[in-house]
């Protein structure tokens, strides 16, 4: 008990060059480690695609797999972060292509955009305009979702994106904007002095 | 409303992050079952290697025999081609066999891990 305990702990002290270096020599309590430390990258970014809560573990789970099976192959070049981000994208996108769970929405296309539903006070109370903003993310074609996440939630910088989705850069700031820019006109008539406190509230600020 | 109090509102909801959640032993599920598809692979591996040194033995020592009892081997080489059948479906039996031994009964009745080679390593059987 006392050596798995040890283990764990330098398991934890570990960088990630060296948690990849002791997976390939076979320590899988250092691969269950990585899985803990990457799940919530994984998660978002499979989550955000997928949409789908039921099937999200299989599609985390067949992630996980091929970072695992592509271990030897990572050189590097990039941030860990950025490879098995890279792996999640891939396999979302396959997976909603393979079950055509996938609209081929044009990204561009102003239809797809005009699915936002406008705010109403009538058909959301107050304290829910912080899920109404969530819904409308949601309602996003999915390359705005995707740059959505990684920018803002991951912290992935435009050429890491670039990397990752292979989006150009100014595909990117443009969908970026475009989506604040979109909800920002949905919210700005709508929301009065006291949704503004309550939003406030909401997101501790 | 401001404009910029308005941008600080949508910039901090897309850092909200989103509900999807996975099981809290989900990294020990991914752990057990990448074990399991590395074990399985193992021991095909395993069983192939095996497989392929004993049909190499046989047929090196089938190859030696020959020039010390040459009639022995002809009158076995005369009797599988009498038999071709029942010599493949005994083959195929004792193949059969050795494949359930090694790989099947080990990937159905293995439910602990058990500490797995290094990585791009063959399995040292003999």
């Amino acid at each position: 008990m006392q050596h798995l305990r040890a283990s764990c702990c330098q398991t934890s002290c570990m960088n990630d060059s060296e948690l990849i270096s002791q997976i390939l020599n076979g320590n899988m309590n250092a691969f269950t480690f990585l899985v803990n430390r990457y799940q919530k990258l994984v998660v978002h970014i499979t989550g955000r695609l997928i949409q789908r809560q039921d099937e999200l573990e299989d599609v985390c789970q067949d992630v996980f797999l091929k970072v695992y099976q592509n271990l030897d192959k990572y050189r590097n070049e990039c941030k860990l972060s950025t490879w098995i981000a890279t792996i999640a994208y891939n396999t979302s996108i396959n997976y909603l292509r393979k079950f055509k769970k996938v609209v081929e929405v044009n990204p561009d296309n102003s239809v797809a955009l005009r699915n936002l539903t406008d705010y109403r006070s009538d058909n959301y109370e107050r304290t829910d305009l912080h899920r109404y903003i969530h819904e409308q993310i949601e309602l996003l074609p999915v390359q705005y979702r995707t740059v959505l996440t990684l920018y803002h939630l991951e912290e992935f910088s435009y050429q890491e994106i670039e990397q990752i989705t292979g989006m150009p850069e100014g595909t990117i700031k443009s969908y970026l904007f475009r989506a604040k820019a979109l909800l920002k006109e949905k919210l700005k008539f709508v929301v009065d002095e006291n949704s503004l406190n309550i939003v406030k509230e909401i997101t501790h600020e | 409303m401001n404009n910029e109090e308005l941008d600080k509102i949508i910039e901090k909801s897309f850092r909200i992050k989103p509900d999807f959640q996975l099981s809290a032993d989900f990294a020990q599920k991914v752990t057990h079952s990448v074990v399991r598809r590395e074990q399985w692979k193992n021991d095909l591996y395993e069983y192939l290697y095996l497989t392929g040194v004993i049909a190499v033995l046989l047929s090196v020592a089938g190859g030696l025999y020959y020039y010390i009892d040459k009639v022995l081997i002809m009158r076995f080489i005369t009797f599988i081609n009498g038999n071709v059948l029942q010599v493949i479906f005994v083959v195929f039996i004792l193949n059969f066999i050795f494949f359930a031994d090694r790989v099947l009964l080990r990937l159905l009745f293995r439910s602990l891990p058990r500490p797995l080679q290094r990585r791009g390593e063959r399995v040292g059987i003999l």
